[in-house]
């Protein structure tokens, strides 16, 4: 279709407007028939699905801060709000697992700021721009290749970010990685180290998620000590068990997100030193 | 002598026109109910209407929980708790507002994709776009806002996770996060502060901008879908 100039696209417009006006039907009872019907769909869908999540409710509980079970729409509610909790794993709602997933996928510390602003700005802008770019008067589908591969792309690229985020673990929630429950409880690093991964806050000795030790470095640390840092080794932990701890550190100190930090792949493998390591090692289920 | 008895159609009549020659709104409604549309639009083109309809149900469920619900750390709950589990219907306000929001989001995304593959945007309707562009944004800033209201864990630590994502943005991110949290930290005014949002500020925007968006839809008139044979009779539009 060729460009039209000012004039003639204006003149276009008025004559399939005068044209639409003239061999139309009334809004009433015409169009209003078609919108009610759409309507009332809408109301039974909304209803409908107040009536499934509700008929699925658990009892009341007696604990006036308890939660209250649900069906596979979800629980009534869960347990009061408690800014204490550390092992929450929160989660958006749902239409904003998308969001979600992109600060997984852009989850290196100078790579986050695409997810959180750079990309739903650059969206959001194009969006609202997107008139005033595609500017030709053509509007089926089948001859605006551009506009039928976004809006094949964009749903499919929403749905699967949406479906991804939908089963991401949890942002800077305590972890269930194996080494953290070792770390944090059956050895008494957290009471000197912070590491956020697995929720501890000492201060006496170096922060862990600020010197990102790498895996041999931790190890030789852990295992012979350093300053007033006693040698593990020497109070008769195992190889194992001191590859799992040298090897959580160094994949989790500095975790963004929910993903691992910088020096993660320095310590490949070390869940299985700690599946080796026994029962207090094999992560945070399987202890006390 | 007394007056003449009105008959019944002069009943209805009299004030009718009494308004109209004040105000015009009578003929501004017979307008707006009568005028045409053309007569092959398309099922995907109601989808608009069902998002009026979704929104009005958010209204008159949204005033139901308000009358009820307190936005304070040591009552939301407790009322959330009351209007789902002891008051009369109250699983069923609470329950259409929360599905009705989730339609809300699904319904717009399938308006948008409609307008878009129809190229309904183009001249002279790309104010209509940037004005549903708008409520777009708005629609998700509900989102947000609403969802911390129910004050149970999942509503906390969803915003507080939000929040944060927020706070990491450059220059104005600290501002917006610290503006949303009412200081520093994740406190009782935050909850009020988002009530407020929720209930007030960004309902007013969303009215004032579906007025504006409605406005503009009737002025540049609907048209028939770009495949339609009547349409092709207007000439080469």
């Amino acid at each position: 279709m060729p460009r039209l100039t000012a004039r003639e696209r204006r003149e276009a417009y008025q004559r399939e407007h005068d044209f639409q006006v003239k061999t139309g039907k009334a809004f009433f009872p015409y169009a209003i028939f078609h919108d009610t019907v759409a309507s009332l769909v809408t109301v039974v869908l909304i209803m409908g699905m107040s009536i499934i999540w509700w008929a699925d409710f658990g009892p009341v509980p007696d604990d006036p801060e308890a939660g209250r079970a649900g069906g596979f729409l979800g629980p009534a509610y869960e347990n009061r709000a408690d800014p204490g909790t550390e092992e929450y794993d929160p989660r958006p709602e749902w239409y904003f697992f998308f969001l979600f997933q992109l600060l997984r996928i852009f989850k290196e510390p100078e790579m986050l700021l695409f997810a959180t602003i750079i990309i739903p700005t650059l969206l959001m802008v194009l969006m609202m721009a997107w008139p005033f770019i595609d500017r030709r008067p053509e509007r089926r589908v089948s001859r605006r290749p551009i506009a039928m591969v976004l809006a094949v792309a964009t749903p499919v690229a929403l749905m699967f970010l949406t479906w991804e985020g939908s089963k991401a673990p949890a942002v800077g929630a305590a972890s269930d990685h194996p080494g953290a429950a070792a770390f944090a409880n059956f050895q008494p690093c957290g009471t000197c180290h912070t590491l956020a991964d697995a929720g501890t806050g000492g201060t006496v000795g170096p922060n862990l998620d600020t010197s990102n030790p790498d895996y041999a470095t931790a190890l030789a640390i852990i295992a012979d000590g350093k300053g007033a840092m006693p040698a593990f080794k020497a109070q008769g932990l195992t190889d194992d068990q001191l590859s799992c701890l040298a090897g959580y550190i160094a994949t989790w100190a500095g975790a963004q997100a929910g993903a691992p930090g910088p020096k993660a792949p320095t310590a490949e493998g070390y869940p299985d030193s700690c599946t080796a390591a026994g029962p207090d090692y094999a992560g945070a289920g399987a202890g006390g | 002598m007394a007056p003449p008895i009105p008959t019944p159609k002069e009943v209805v009549q009299i004030p009718l026109d009494w308004v109209e020659e004040r105000s015009g709104l009578v003929s501004l409604h017979k307008y707006l109910l009568f005028r045409n549309v053309p007569k092959d639009i398309s099922w995907l083109q109601t989808l608009g209407s069902a998002l009026i309809t979704t929104f009005m149900i958010q209204v008159v469920t949204g005033i139901l929980l308000a009358m009820y619900y307190h936005p304070t750390a040591d009552g939301a709950f407790e009322s959330i708790r009351y209007i789902t589990d002891e008051a009369t219907l109250g699983w069923l306000v609470r329950g259409m507002h929360k599905w009705g929001s989730s339609m809300f989001v699904i319904l717009l995304f399938l308006h948008m994709g409609r307008v878009f593959l129809m190229g309904s945007y183009k001249y002279p309707r790309e104010m209509t776009w940037l004005t549903g562009a708008i409520l777009f944004q708005l629609v998700m800033f509900m989102s947000l806002t609403g969802y911390l209201l129910v004050f149970d864990q999942r509503a906390y630590w969803a915003s507080v996770v939000a929040i944060n994502i927020n706070g990491t943005a450059p220059i104005l991110g600290p501002f917006i996060a610290e503006f949303l949290k009412v200081g520093p930290e994740f406190s009782e005014n935050t909850l009020s502060r988002f009530y407020s949002l929720h209930m007030l500020a960004v309902p007013g925007g969303i009215i004032a901008m579906i007025g504006l968006h409605l406005y503009l839809v009737i002025r540049l008139g609907v048209t028939s879908p770009p495949w339609s044979k009547h349409r092709a009779k207007a000439g080469d539009v």
